[in-house]
């Protein structure tokens, strides 16, 4: 009986060690490696996540491929510190008085990474293809600005009516439908990144892997290896390779918070999410980063529903929400507020901040809110309110909102409102058939100009998802997108944010931030508002 | 046998084919679909999308183009990796789950087995009480509880081995044990009580009765009779674990095929919940088929291809 038992413990003795020590031994070689390498280069360890959907510069069109693709590549202009377009693979560029012809010199030294010189030509390729309907892609729509885009894109114009031109190999003239003052901050955009015309040719799939990917910003993919990681290294080619100070920047792709707090934790990373659950204590770390994100986190009427075919109704359930308290007791990111739909952040012509100009534009006040709802549903002839359902997609976050304004609603207007929620997908497909009658959502700017915030709510937008239609800020918005004057281009968009408030087929929450923890002598890596992540001026002690 | 094998292949074909078809038709009742964003759509790029996947066509045309991408083995582009086929998601996850999967099935076997056996001859003594124990913790304690206890333990606080990430033998060592324990508990029971039984029967008492050596009984004859059980797990047992856990490999970052059986049905991305169904099935059928020939191995009594012959 003993003697197979001290044959099979053995066993199991030598296989675990076995095991211990090829693993112990493969781990020392791998952290002398890393020494040796972090000794002489400056590497940033980052996390994105999860595997980029695409390096094509048109199809990535979400954070996790243009995060990193706005560092291998780059656009006649990329947005600086302050957030404000300058010029990057232009040098300089003209404008035609009436603000539709743009005029893009490139400059004499912009190269691809294989050591070609950037043309326009590659420019005219890479946003004929974006319009082009074959393409298919996501972020066509972006392209829209440029005269012939949209017809293109919808099957009515054609490739040659696209009004891009290359003028000379470095001369790149756009005309556009309209004069559009944030044009020069739209084309920073990934989508309008330049593509090597003959890489493209000889491989149409040059962006698949890091091998064969040519670009022209101030990194170069080095290696990829798919849902696993990457190394971007300096590009030696870049017109502005001296400002350029980390030597190479490596992704993990790890898409679990509290992993990626822990590696950030074990040095394994230079930056981190909050995870939930941490996120008190961590609130008041030294190494917390809060920067502003041009978003709205709101809720939703469906106008077409009773009771919110009233006004006054849905005023008075906006205005017991209290926003405050929201952000400071439920929440508890740092987030602003929101008083308004356009976010903080956008500076008009005279220099103001397009939200602290037009105001606060619905508080929590409980008395008015009472009164309100008291008017509406004499106004209906309501004895009782109607039953209400509160709709929101599940998730831990977006229920202990829900549930806080459910309180809200009970304690300051006694209203009862049920709460359901579901799957995202099917959340998201109710809301656009209007099977809602007061739902979450969130908004996150395409453009930074308030005029892609107010847009949502124009009659047949499919942001609009509310059943609410106003010719007057139809109108305004119209106007707006049509004004070569700024100031009063601004005042046509302050105008329809008030009578968006005025109406209140939508009630604000708060803001988005983007909240992190970054180490201690890691610098100047810029996430602007609206825009992509930028590690041209990024370094590390 | 040879018969049999045939047989069962077309039973194989035919359940794979059923799975397939259901599938598709419940994934089109699911409301939504891949375009659906939470930010402004443009209806003319909406329509250049459905048009470039062929989901404006009617559902028969798209089920026939579905068929067909069935028997070619080709499943096209994935919808939310445009630049990525599904053949090309599946054949680079497929590796890394299913190394992970070979080194935690071997483990929980060998482990398991062990302890099954160990308790089943000290039966009612200290050793069983222990190894039961230890397979009650196993079973009760979700793996991604265990996951985040050896990250913090072994990783953050005594830094042996690193919290996450695939690219070394020493990142396997954590994810294969969270995954090995469950498994291991299940193997460890099964074997306990099959060998209890085993081990009570008369032929057992020949052999001792022949004066064979204790070792010999247990491993040549006991051990054989007493594994069917756990032959009879594990064709699902692998299939599930090779082709990749969720929740494993998002705590640990390891790019397996996991993943895509969860997020392919979350974004609505069609291709990839046929690719990952069709493949997880296929293989799942496979592994039974297997343990159906292996009993015929192990055990003389069940006579294979007679059954065959007789139909």
């Amino acid at each position: 009986m003993k003697k197979w038992l001290h044959v099979l413990w053995g066993i199991a003795i030598i296989t675990v060690l076995a095991a211990c020590t090829a693993n112990s031994s493969s781990e020392e070689d791998n952290a002398e490696g890393d020494q040796a390498e972090s000794g002489d280069t400056k590497t940033l360890l980052l996390n994105n996540g999860e595997e980029p959907t695409s390096f094509d510069p048109p199809m990535g069109f979400d954070s996790v491929s243009w995060n990193a693709l706005n560092n291998l590549m780059e656009g006649m202009t990329r947005l600086g510190k302050d957030h404000q377009p300058e010029p990057a693979a232009a040098e300089k560029w003209e404008i035609s008085d009436d603000g539709t012809v743009y005029t893009f010199m490139i400059r004499e030294d912009a190269k691809w990474s294989n050591g070609d010189d950037l043309t326009a030509g590659d420019f005219e390729f890479a946003w004929k293809r974006l319009l082009d309907p074959e393409t298919a892609s996501p972020a066509a729509f972006l392209g829209y600005f440029i005269e012939g885009g949209e017809a293109f894109n919808n099957g009515d114009g054609s490739k040659e009516d696209v009004m891009v031109e290359a003028v000379s190999d470095k001369e790149l003239k756009v005309t556009l439908s309209s004069p559009t003052g944030y044009f020069l901050n739209i084309i920073s955009n990934p989508a309008f990144f330049p593509i090597n015309e003959s890489v493209a040719e000889e491989n149409a799939e040059w962006y698949a892997e890091a091998d064969s990917f040519v670009g022209n910003g101030p990194f170069t993919l080095d290696e990829w290896k798919h849902d696993s990681e990457m190394t971007f290294k300096k590009n030696e080619n870049y017109w502005d390779k001296d400002t350029v100070k980390l030597d190479e920047v490596h992704w993990a792709m790890v898409n679990d918070t509290n992993t990626e707090y822990q590696m950030y934790e074990s040095g394994e990373l230079d930056t981190t999410n909050i995870p939930a659950d941490m996120s008190e204590e961590l609130m008041e770390s030294d190494q917390l980063k809060v920067q502003d994100q041009a978003g709205t986190y709101f809720y939703r009427f469906n106008v077409n529903e009773e009771p919110f075919q009233n006004k006054k109704i849905r005023q008075a359930l906006a205005m017991a929400v209290n926003q405050q308290d929201i952000v400071d007791y439920v929440t508890k990111n740092k987030e602003e507020p929101a008083y308004g739909f356009v976010s903080y952040g956008f500076e008009g012509p005279s220099g103001e901040d397009f939200r602290e100009q037009n105001g606060n534009l619905v508080e929590f006040n409980a008395e008015e809110a009472e009164k309100l709802l008291e008017e509406g549903m004499k106004e209906e002839g309501y004895e009782e309110l109607p039953p209400i359902t509160l709709s929101y997609n599940t998730s831990e976050s977006h229920k202990k909102v829900a549930e806080t304004i459910q309180q809200m609603f009970k304690e300051h207007l006694d209203v009862d409102v049920t709460l359901e929620n579901a799957e995202w997908n099917v959340f998201l497909q109710n809301q656009k058939d209007l099977k809602h009658q007061l739902s979450r959502s969130s908004f996150i700017a395409d453009y930074a100009d308030p005029i892609n915030f107010l847009e949502s709510f124009v009659t047949d937008s499919s942001m609009n998802r509310t059943g609410w239609s106003n010719d007057e800020y139809d109108q305004f918005i119209e106007k707006a997108k049509n004004e070569t004057d700024e100031t009063k281009r601004w005042e046509h968009m302050y105008e329809a944010e008030k009578i968006l408030f005025e109406e209140m087929p939508i009630f604000p929450i708060h803001f988005y931030n983007f909240v992190l923890l970054e180490k201690e002598g890691v610098s100047d890596v810029i996430r602007h508002p609206v825009g992509y992540l930028e590690l041209k001026w990024a370094d590390k002690e | 046998m040879v018969t049999y094998i045939l047989k069962r292949l077309v039973y194989m074909i035919v359940t794979v084919f059923i799975i397939a078809t259901l599938t598709f038709f419940l994934m089109n009742l699911i409301p939504g679909s891949p375009f659906n964003e939470e930010r402004t759509t443009n209806a003319a790029v909406q329509q250049n999308l459905e048009e470039h996947y062929h989901l404006n066509e009617p559902l028969a045309v798209q089920y026939i183009l579905y068929l067909k991408s069935i028997i070619t083995l080709d499943f096209g582009p994935s919808i939310k990796q445009p630049t990525e086929t599904v053949n090309s998601l599946l054949g680079r996850g497929f590796p890394i789950s299913a190394e992970l999967g070979i080194w935690t099935v071997l483990i929980a076997l060998v482990s398991g087995v062990a302890l099954g056996v160990f308790a089943a001859l000290k039966h009612n003594h200290l050793i069983d009480y222990m190894a039961m124990t230890i397979a009650v913790l196993g079973i009760s304690i979700p793996n991604f509880v265990l996951a985040t206890m050896l990250i913090q333990q072994l990783a953050v606080q005594l830094e042996w081995l690193p919290a996450a990430t695939w690219s070394s033998p020493a990142h396997m060592v954590l994810p294969v044990l969270a995954l090995a324990t469950g498994p291991m508990a299940i193997i460890a029971r099964l074997t306990r009580s099959s060998m209890l039984e085993t081990l009570t029967q008369d032929y057992i008492k020949t052999a001792r009765a022949k004066g064979l050596s204790p070792y010999k009984v247990v491993v040549k004859h006991a051990l054989k009779n007493a594994l069917m059980p756990v032959v009879t797990i594990m064709g699902t047992l692998l299939a599930g674990i090779l082709t990749g856990t969720f929740v494993i490999e998002k705590i640990f970052a390891i790019p397996g095929m996991g993943k895509y059986f969860v997020e392919g049905i979350n974004q609505r991305d069609y291709p990839v919940i046929m690719g990952t169904t069709v493949f997880y099935s296929a293989f799942l059928v496979f592994m039974l088929f297997l343990v159906d020939i292996a009993y015929g191995f192990l055990d003389p009594r069940i006579k294979l291809h007679k059954e065959g012959g007789s139909s």
